[in-house]
């Protein structure tokens, strides 16, 4: 099961650059990075936390990797690292604050975070370019190699989508991952036995805020062109929405959710409302029916017929 | 310059007045279902699209469509209160996605029908009122007028009525308030009516002033949710004092310096409030 398993996914992730042409391949770039800001707020979720924060840490990280790059002419492969760590260190400075709290005044905390890094990206012009945009981002390059078209950006993309997905797997099915399901199941208790629940969940920010920095980063020098619609409270949404209909259980689930939802737009492209009104709709039928996702709805049947 | 403190002072409370209206509805369903309501700006552009069919082209009197538009989206709230939330009561994150999904269908329902165009109804009153040194344009009056009319209402329906006082109770402990033979499904379905009225009511008084468009319901959403946080959830005396205080402080912004610094500064200090005072200005102790 596990083979074929890993089968289809390969068989999947070769079909972009079997079938070729820009328009596939960048789709498929998008799926990657959308799959890691989608893994990144999986963290968050496992966590019992909401979190509207991701999605400025992929904010960060874009704006870190794409001026350190053009304005201090720092190699990108040496800005995409940045990326990631500035996104973490963010994360480790309000982590401590924010995450004393649960639950509803935890969404209140990150949306407004979020709100405010969004707003400076659009206010501070001089730095971000504001609503204009900021232009002529270097393209990435590794190991001097410059990477320019769109298939080499669709094999980065795929490539930090499978580490990210490798290191949330291995949180869960580590001590790590014990200790926090621990904490979710009875913290009391968790507590109680010295687990110092403020400092993993803390540890689990910074991690899911790295990997959001890190797809910030791919973003940026892929498509070369920042702007601060595409770090909004919707981006947040759409990796909420891939969680919840791909399934929590297992990371499997917000790759999948993005592999639906990313081409979702392309599909309706003349009707966006028409497009909008589906993805309602997808939303709400599995929130009432599907709770546990596409990879839940798979389990139950894989282990009815076994 | 004493002009200009005056005129900032009535331009604050008008445009107050509104987000208070809109702020009920936010807190109360917060108070009585633990849910943020992401759908709360839809409900205002509903509103605000009624009253844009009976009024502007209908054609019936204003506060008949005002009226009216309030009923519907209230009827409309119990019926998405009943089919789309009731299922996930006490499960807090699952009850705010689905509030997502019910903004996002809104929107889309409202781009099919009406197209994104941003659309303008004629005013129902035009013309000033002068008060000592300030200025007041009569529409924004009666926009107020009306608001402080439905703040009185809503303040005596809540402590007034039966309903308003099995409310609080629900509000204030679920459990015995179950045990004392209120029904929170009942309960649940008309707040959460009486919040999507309200949210319709701000829209509609609103509608003449702006334009009317399917994205309308975004601002004041976001202005709900600051006033909220700021008077304290599930607050009602702190959503009046939280929303005339937004009121002025934006007046003030806007006669002073940059709107965006603004907004910063009002989503700072939602952030320092929520991690000093959870509970906000005027709640009460978590």
């Amino acid at each position: 099961m596990r083979f074929v398993l890993a089968l289809l996914a390969l068989a999947i992730a070769a079909t972009p650059l079997l079938v070729g042409g820009r328009y596939i391949l960048h789709i498929g770039t998008m799926v990657g990075i959308m799959s890691t800001v989608a893994l990144s707020m999986h963290l968050m979720m496992r966590i019992g936390q909401l979190s509207f924060a991701q999605v400025a840490f992929m904010g960060i990280g874009a704006y870190a990797s794409a001026l350190t790059s053009m304005r201090l002419g720092l190699p990108p492969a040496l800005a995409f690292l940045l990326a990631g760590l500035l996104a973490a260190a963010v994360a480790a400075l309000v982590g401590p604050i924010f995450l004393r709290i649960k639950g509803v005044y935890f969404v209140l905390l990150t949306f407004a975070f979020s709100q405010i890094v969004n707003l400076i990206f659009q206010d501070w012009t001089s730095l971000f370019g504001g609503n204009n945009g900021l232009y002529g981002i270097p393209k990435m390059a590794l190991f001097g190699y410059r990477l320019t078209s769109v298939g080499q950006y669709y094999g980065l993309a795929l490539a930090l989508a499978f580490v990210t997905y490798l290191a949330v797997r291995a949180i869960r099915s580590s001590d790590i991952g014990a200790v926090i399901a621990a904490l979710e199941e009875n913290e009391p208790l968790g507590r109680a036995l010295g687990l110092d629940a403020l400092a993993w969940r803390v540890g689990i920010f910074v991690v899911a805020a790295f990997f959001a920095g890190l797809a910030g980063s791919v973003y940026a020098h892929y498509l070369g062109f920042l702007s601060p619609p595409a770090f909004s409270f919707w981006t947040s949404v759409d990796a909420i929405v891939m969680n919840v209909i791909g399934g929590l259980a297992t990371p499997l689930g917000p790759v999948i959710g993005a592999l639906l939802l990313v081409p979702l737009p392309e599909l309706l492209r003349d009707a966006r409302q028409f497009q909008l009104l589906a993805y309602a709709g997808i939303l709400i039928v599995f929130l009432l029916f599907f709770k546990e996702g596409i990879v839940g709805v798979l389990g139950r049947r894989r282990s009815a017929a076994s | 310059m004493l002009a200009t403190t005056e005129q900032i002072i009535v331009n604050g409370l008008l445009s107050g007045l509104v987000y208070v209206i809109m702020a009920l509805g936010f807190t109360l369903i917060f108070g009585i279902m633990r849910v943020v309501n992401f759908a709360h700006g839809e409900l205002y552009m509903v509103g605000a699209f009624l009253v844009l069919v009976f009024y502007g082209l209908l054609g019936l009197n204003y506060f008949v469509a005002l009226l009216l538009a309030a009923l519907l989206t209230a009827a409309l709230g119990a019926v998405i209160e009943r089919i789309l939330l009731r299922p996930l009561v006490g499960r807090e994150l699952s009850g705010m996605i689905m509030s997502l999904a019910i903004a996002i269908a809104l929107q889309s329902l409202a781009l099919i029908a009406f197209g994104p165009a941003e659309q303008s109804i004629p005013r129902p009153v035009s013309g000033v009122w002068r008060l000592g040194d300030a200025v007041i344009p009569l529409d924004r009056a009666l926009v107020a007028g009306c608001s402080l009319a439905i703040l009185v209402a809503f303040h005596l329906f809540l402590k007034h009525s039966r309903t308003g006082l099995a409310m609080q109770a629900v509000a204030q402990d679920p459990a015995t308030a179950s045990l004392m033979g209120i029904r929170p499904g009942a309960i649940h379905a008309t707040a959460f009516a009486i919040a999507s009225g309200l949210a319709a009511l701000a829209g509609g008084l609103m509608a003449p002033i702006y334009t009317v468009g399917p994205y309308i319901g975004d601002l004041p959403m976001l202005k709900a949710f600051v006033v909220v946080i700021l008077g304290g959830l599930g607050s009602v005396p702190g959503a009046v004092v939280g929303g005339l205080l937004i009121g002025l402080i934006e007046s003030a912004a806007a006669t002073f310096g940059n709107n965006t610094l603004a907004l910063i500064a009002t989503f700072g200090a939602v952030l320092a409030i929520v991690l000093v005072r959870p509970s906000g200005l005027m709640g009460k102790a978590v």
